[in-house]
């Protein structure tokens, strides 16, 4: 309120308060970053310090960070981020193929839901690396393997997001289109799709959450390459501080793939109130 | 997601009344058993035919095992054997201290970040990092920092879960009316009060959001870390039945994991809707 006082044109009060928020916001982003790194300085510390765990010293913070133009000039960071990227992206492009399709289907036919309800909650119930013995069986090799387990995983989000989203919409909606002489495909261009994109976007998010988690312990198994298979060859070479590095660009990526699917959701809100 | 999986069995009960509202009651949860059991039915149909189909074909003959019916022959065996006991105990054991460690962890986490706006800010940022470690990346470390592999598991399902429960937890506390705090104070109420009168019960339904949250990540952590290292639970009884090229034992674990999951979810469903107290979601 103040500042607004202070800035005798209007017009400059919106992009200050704008500037100033954002300021806040770098601010509390690095700080509390900068806090995590402390803490952990300190936990890395006191094992350095204590002879018996001395030979641990590698997991703190300094070695991590020392560790990065490493594992980045020698393009194990790159690597690993391309390989793991296109499991990742090819099983979740899978899931939105086989999941939103379900979903609509799921919306808009009570039937197919009633009936689908059960053996979808059993399947969705199935740890998806249980699915592994099966998968390595099925598929001929290993990448294909992981790309099925991060589908099989990805599809229930997706469906039932998409589904609550389809039941969301006013059925009225549906009844003008068809008064108006709607075909099926302008009702699925025109009102399913725009409607629902927010709740697919949803789901893909909390499918993106769950195909994070089967990823690493996917990629511990058969394959030479990976993030997953980085953390596990940093184990076995006992190179301490290139795995919490790893451990870290993992946190890392997974926080911009997060924050990427928060803003498409925000961007394709129509719900009142749900943009805040 | 949408959970119209209240089982049916408790509409069964209110029907006892014999009026007309319970006797609506029994269709529908006639109505919901039928489509329950009609569903899995056609699942097997679906799982059956198409094994048939794949060892008709000479060449992949042997996959003949994969079907539900030598799975479903084979859980009266592992049953008989303990196995199946054994293994659900183990898991549930892992399963059960990692997500009380969560909850305990979790809850006033979150309760913090609801409270105090300059902890949410600050908290934001590295909690959203940690978050999105994919718990089995922490594998190694827990192997090295924890002497046992049951530990080391209880810790990955622990840091798996605290998370859902902590954001839930501080959603909830976002939601409640700030007028309430303020009544409160006025009336007298202490800290201790406050806490145990009002911030409890407004957010028990969000936390048992969360923990529902959690207890689907756990499920996801559990199996791959089972895996590793030990040498009971369900995780490890997959692999054994891999190693040992007992399909039908494969695919009976497949099936039991999926039953147990389903049982919890709906369990989390069941008392999510007991304590709602928003008008709306029931």
């Amino acid at each position: 309120m103040t500042e607004e006082a202070t800035s005798f044109k209007v017009g400059e009060s919106r992009p200050y308060r704008v500037l100033k928020s954002s300021g806040r916001g770098l601010y509390n982003f690095f700080g509390g970053l900068a806090i995590l790194f402390v803490f952990w300085w300190i936990g890395g510390y006191f094992i350095s310090i204590n002879p018996s765990t001395e030979h641990f010293a590698a997991f703190g913070p300094i070695p991590t960070f020392k560790a990065f133009p490493e594992l980045w000039s020698s393009g194990t960071i790159q690597n690993a981020v391309a390989a793991s990227g296109y499991r990742l992206g090819l099983g979740l492009l899978i899931a939105i193929v086989i999941g939103v399709p379900i979903g609509i289907l799921m919306g808009r036919s009570k039937r197919f839901r009633e009936i689908s309800n059960s053996p979808f909650q059993l399947l969705r119930m199935i740890s998806p690396l249980a699915w592994m013995p099966l998968a390595v069986i099925v598929f001929t090799t290993w990448n294909q393997s992981i790309i099925f387990l991060i589908a099989i995983a990805s599809v229930w989000p997706v469906a039932f997001a998409t589904a609550a989203g389809l039941a969301k919409i006013d059925p009225a909606w549906f009844k003008v289109a068809r008064n108006l002489g709607a075909t099926p495909t302008h009702m699925m261009t025109k009102i399913i799709l725009p409607a629902i994109s927010f709740d697919v976007f949803t789901g893909i998010r909390l499918a993106l959450g769950v195909a994070w988690i089967v990823l690493v312990p996917a990629e511990y198994l058969g394959v030479t390459s990976g993030l997953g298979y980085s953390i596990e060859d940093a184990r076995e070479t006992l190179s301490y501080h290139h795995l919490t590095a790893i451990v870290l660009v993992i946190g890392a990526i997974g926080y911009i793939l997060d924050s990427t699917c928060v803003l498409l959701i925000k961007h394709f809100s129509w719900h009142r109130g749900d943009a805040s | 997601m949408s959970n119209d999986t209240a089982p049916a069995g408790l509409n069964i009960l209110n029907s006892m009344m014999g009026d007309n509202a319970s006797q609506r009651l029994l269709k529908s949860s006639w109505r919901g058993l039928l489509n329950f059991f009609g569903g899995l039915a056609i699942l097997f149909v679906v799982w059956w035919f198409g094994i048939l189909l794949i060892s008709s074909n000479p060449s992949t003959e042997h996959f003949g095992d994969f079907g539900p019916i030598p799975a479903l022959q084979a859980m009266p065996v592992l049953w008989e054997e303990g196995t199946i006991q054994s293994a659900i105990l183990s898991s549930g054991y892992r399963l059960g201290s990692g997500l009380l460690i969560a909850i305990c962890i979790g809850v006033p986490i979150g309760i913090l970040m609801g409270r105090s706006r300059r902890f949410r800010e600050l908290s934001n940022s590295p909690f959203q990092l940690l978050r999105m470690i994919s718990p089995l990346s922490w594998e190694p470390i827990a192997v090295i920092v924890f002497v046992t592999w049951n530990q080391a598991i209880i810790f990955l399902i622990a840091i798996a879960s605290v998370w859902p429960i902590a954001f839930a937890t501080a959603a909830g506390l976002a939601k409640v009316d700030p007028a309430w705090f303020k009544v409160a104070r006025n009336l007298g109420a202490k800290p201790w009060h406050i806490i145990t009168q009002i911030v409890i019960p407004a957010i028990t339904f969000d936390v048992l959001t969360g923990v529902r949250l959690a207890l689907g990540v756990a499920w996801i952590v559990l199996v791959p870390a089972e895996f590793l290292g030990v040498t009971s639970g369900l995780g490890y009884s997959i692999q054994d039945a891999r190693e040992g090229l007992s399909y039908d034992h494969l695919m009976a674990w497949v099936l039991i994991i999926g039953a147990i999951g389903y049982i919890l979810d709906s369990s989390c469903v069941m008392l999510i809707k007991r304590f709602s107290w928003h008008r709306g979601d029931q």
